[in-house]
């Protein structure tokens, strides 16, 4: 009707955007990882054509390189534990947030959202200074993978606590009064009745503490000090590209997207089947 | 104004979809849309307001092909299911909307909105907000800022659906009188058979889709075209695998009309109700006046027969009326609506 | 509505002599021990120290060319992106409530992106794309197009690491509200902007604020995927956070460093004191519509 013309016109719009900032850039790196070469046509503007010569072996090895190997694998497992204790803490101040009351809780409400505020690089800069060579508290964490965990703990905390908060608000307390008048205490009913209408929410933090770790670069990459075994995937992405050795580059981040990518799906998938249980 | 809808196809899939839909609302009518849920009713009030396009068929305003016409230069008034209240602005911002989205005059906007609120007895919710009104008051908003830009034609689609037992009654008088003072043809969805009957003055009866029958209420229920429309607007009973009325059903003595056996009399008030066992082991059920079952009781355990009332011997002799007029209004209507002036 | 406000406090007051509550007493305990550690310290070590150095070697810090420069190209990029973030995120987030269509899936994909994916990647995806050694520079360059290495870079870097936001802190508002708003107003004559402006914008405008203030943060605080795209041209491609790290890492200036975060951090704070507000009056409003 009146507006359709308009609405096609914008959508085309916003697709070449998207196509411009995401979707190009993304197969651009997809091809460059994968070894797939990509020239563009001379003279017509909108003809590409490619050429496809792959190959994978090259990509394996690239990504199978001890250094490669290592960083991925310091990236996954330091990702993982973060996530797995930021969830068992998001939980705790979730439960906090939501069922208690003591003045200063808009402060701590304030503070939770801090680490999603700050540039990450600021935060870099303060765990350097906080915990380097001359820490105020006596604590060198550079160049160990502490600093790493202490850092990625801090900048994926508010995705937990978020994640869990409005579920637990919205959580119907019939159940619980319930549960205590068969006589549970508040600790069974917490781990029987609360926890498992929780755990959807606590997965998607998960999934999110993770993404957001395995990915992040500004807040690690002064407190990692340069050495080479603390140097996480993204950190290693950045100096193969300073290094001008882009293929590489590419390939570990096609590596790293694809692993992480299986991850995020798994989790959904057991979240979405956890809910599915939950609303029968 | 009238509007005709004439062979009106949308389809959605399942449910809610019109099929072949061929209806005349005439001018200055209040019709009713009435059915059981999934019918298709909101969708063919949709249609009316041009907020769904029909997939084949033509809707004309007035003479005035509008199948294609934008809703917002239909010139029709529209009341949502649930008010679509502008949360954000006062009750006053809310009825000059449509005025100001018009251009009209700054004193003109201003009172237009007065008469309207006056109208609809909210002079004194103007500077509220929605969340502050009750439903009823949300509902009477939404009249108003509807009716505010004098549209050619009212379209209500469940306008008593959220609303208590008193509150519906009310309004249900309200907006008759409403109608009866300033005449616009009004279209209101409705899934509640009595309701529409003490409203409209004409109905629609839809059924998965299609228009089983339209004409007056009274028309309606006295000569359903099919036995949907008979079970769906009134008592029913079945006797021999004919759906009737019970109060069509009239005793006499054994060994005329089909034989029976009264197993149970429940009184209601006036009315009494005798359920009976018909030989073939069917059950069915007759429903008297107090009056009626006095002149002829019957007792439980006793034979009688059953026969259905001729119109030519109908004790009262009211039921028919061949012309079938629409501008007969239902008796109850007759105390509610004195058209008033202000 | 003065009810809730008069009754809510007083239900508080009776939830925490509930015995049940004192069970709370060390999971409160826990909570503020670990968010003190963990953010309390860094924060308050932060500010702390940036007035025990002295105002003076603070402020001269921060007036360095190249500091004011970087400060200077971080707020050019923020005002390009931000409005234009803000016009996508409201138009993609009104085609994806609003309306059915081929790809859909797609688009709500496109958007989760950059937050699923590193921003060093998202950097390092950008030069492959328009650098002179990627897929489509040579072309580009041929036609005078420097998307790498330029502000041009920043401003695309920039772009499409704060994409998502607006989108979706107005979908599940606009989505909650329904379209009855709109299509009353249609029926009453509005057309498409007039609907847009006066009926949806103000219904949606708390969620849509506190995207636009995340995004504004976003964009403001961006450094991995900017640090790739820009080549680090001090003077010139340098946004603030990236001289925060090109002082400290490679010209050893550690107080400049650690003056520019002061002024990061003190820019971001107060972008999180209004969204803090915004959510609390978005909360409210959410209880109005219920």
């Amino acid at each position: 009707m009146g507006g359709a013309l308009g609405v096609a016109s914008g959508s085309a719009l916003l697709m070449s955007y998207l196509s411009l900032i995401v979707l190009i850039p993304i197969a651009a790196i997809a091809a460059r990882g994968l070894g797939v070469t990509v020239h563009t046509n001379g003279w017509g503007m909108a003809v590409w054509h490619w050429s496809a010569s792959s190959d994978f072996s090259g990509f394996w090895s690239n990504v199978t390189q001890s250094d490669s190997a290592h960083a991925i694998w310091l990236s996954l497992w330091l990702s993982l534990s973060v996530a797995a204790v930021n969830a068992v803490f998001g939980v705790v101040i979730a439960m906090v947030l939501v069922r208690d009351s003591f003045a200063g809780k808009r402060l701590l409400e304030g503070v939770i959202d801090l680490p999603f505020a700050l540039p990450t690089i600021v935060a870099g800069v303060v765990f350097v200074y906080l915990y380097g060579g001359s820490s105020p508290v006596h604590v060198n964490l550079i160049g160990t993978w502490m600093g790493l965990l202490v850092a990625l703990l801090f900048v994926t905390l508010p995705f937990s606590v978020r994640a869990v908060q409005p579920v637990l608000e919205s959580l119907d307390s019939n159940a619980e009064d319930a549960s205590r008048s068969l006589g549970a205490g508040g600790f069974r009913t917490f781990a029987s009745v609360v926890l498992p209408s929780l755990l959807p929410a606590i997965l998607t933090g998960f999934g999110l503490a993770f993404a957001r770790a395995v990915g992040e670069f500004g807040s690690i990459t002064l407190i990692a000090g340069g050495q080479q075994t603390t140097t996480t995937a993204s950190n290693l992405i950045f100096n193969l590209f300073a290094g001008q050795n882009y293929t590489r580059a590419a390939a570990v981040s096609v590596a790293l997207l694809v692993l992480s990518l299986l991850l995020l799906a798994s989790i959904g998938v057991t979240s979405s089947r956890i809910q599915r249980r939950l609303s029968l | 104004m009238s509007i005709s809808l004439e062979k009106v196809t949308k389809r959605f899939g399942v449910t809610f979809g019109v099929e072949d839909v061929t209806t005349l609302i005439p001018s200055g009518s209040l019709t009713a849309i009435l059915g059981p849920s999934g019918a298709g009713k909101s969708t063919l009030l949709r249609l009316i307001g041009g907020l769904v396009t029909p997939d084949a068929g033509r809707i004309l305003i007035d003479d005035d092909d509008v199948t294609f016409l934008d809703p917002r230069h239909r010139n029709i008034g529209f009341c949502f299911q649930n008010y679509a209240p502008f949360r954000h602005m006062t009750v006053a911002k809310n009825v000059a909307y449509g005025l100001k989205v018009r251009h009209r005059p700054r004193a003109e906007i201003a009172d237009r909105v007065a008469e309207m609120l006056e109208l609809v007895r909210l002079s004194d919710f103007a500077s509220r907000y929605p969340a502050q009104l009750s439903g009823g008051e949300m509902q009477r908003m939404a009249l108003a800022r509807a009716l505010a830009i004098a549209p050619r034609v009212l379209l209500l689609d469940e306008p008593f659906g959220a609303l208590d037992a008193q509150v519906r009654a009310e309004l249900r008088t309200w907006i008759k009188e409403l109608h009866d003072r300033i005449h616009v043809t009004t279209v209101l969805v409705t899934h509640d058979q009595n309701e529409a009957m003490e409203v409209a003055d004409s109905l629609i009866v839809l059924n998965e889709g299609r228009v089983e029958q339209a004409g007056s209420p009274t028309d309606l229920y006295d000569h359903p075209a099919s036995e949907f429309v008979l079970q769906f607007l009134g008592p029913s009973t079945t006797i021999d695998g004919v759906a009737l009325r019970p109060h069509d059903l009239v005793i006499v003595p054994t060994g005329e009309g089909t034989p029976a056996t009264v197993t149970e009399i429940s009184t209601l008030g006036f009315e009494i109700r005798i359920a009976i066992l018909l030989g073939s082991g069917e059950t069915a059920w007759i429903q008297q006046s107090r009056a009626e079952f006095d002149a002829q009781p019957v007792t439980i355990g006793q034979s009688i027969g059953i026969t259905r009332r001729d119109a030519t011997v109908s004790p009262v002799g009211t039921r028919l009326d061949p012309r079938g007029a629409a501008d007969r209004a239902p008796d109850s209507a007759a105390a509610l609506t004195q058209p008033t002036t202000p | 509505m003065t009810d809730t406000v008069t009754i809510v406090p007083a239900a508080r007051r009776n939830r925490a002599r509930d015995p049940h509550r004192r069970q709370l007493l060390p999971l409160r305990a826990a909570a503020l021990l670990y968010v003190a550690l963990l953010v309390g310290i860094p924060v308050c070590f932060l500010f702390g120290k940036a007035f025990s150095a002295g105002l003076g070697t603070f402020w001269n810090q921060i007036t360095q060319p190249g500091a004011v420069s970087a400060l200077e190209l971080s707020a050019k990029v923020a005002a390009i992106v931000v409005p234009v973030n803000t016009i996508v995120g409201v138009g993609a987030g009104m085609l994806l409530a609003r309306r059915q269509f081929v790809g859909k899936r797609l688009l709500d994909l496109t958007f989760d992106v950059p937050i699923a994916i590193s921003p060093i990647i998202i950097g390092l995806s950008l030069f492959l794309a328009y650098s002179k050694i990627g897929a489509f520079g040579p072309w580009l360059f041929a036609r005078g197009v420097m998307l790498v290495f330029s502000v041009p870079g920043v401003v695309l870097a920039t772009m499409a690491v704060s994409l998502p936001y607006v989108l979706r802190s107005i979908v599940p508002v606009l989505i909650e509200i329904g379209e009855s708003q709109e299509q009353a107003a249609r029926t009453l004559g509005a057309g498409m902007w007039r609907r847009l402006f006066t009926i949806t914008l103000p219904a949606i405008r708390w969620a849509l604020l506190y995207g636009i203030a995340v995004t504004l943060a976003r964009s403001l605080g961006e450094f991995g995927a900017v640090l790739v795209v820009s080549g680090n041209r001090a003077g010139l491609t340098q946004t603030l956070p990236v001289y925060i790290y090109s002082a400290w890492d490679q010209n050893f200036n550690d107080v400049g460093a650690f003056s520019g975060a002061v002024v990061l951090a003190a820019i971001s704070i107060s972008v999180l004191i209004v969204l803090s507000i915004l959510r609390a009056r978005e909360r409210r409003l959410r209880v109005d519509i219920a």
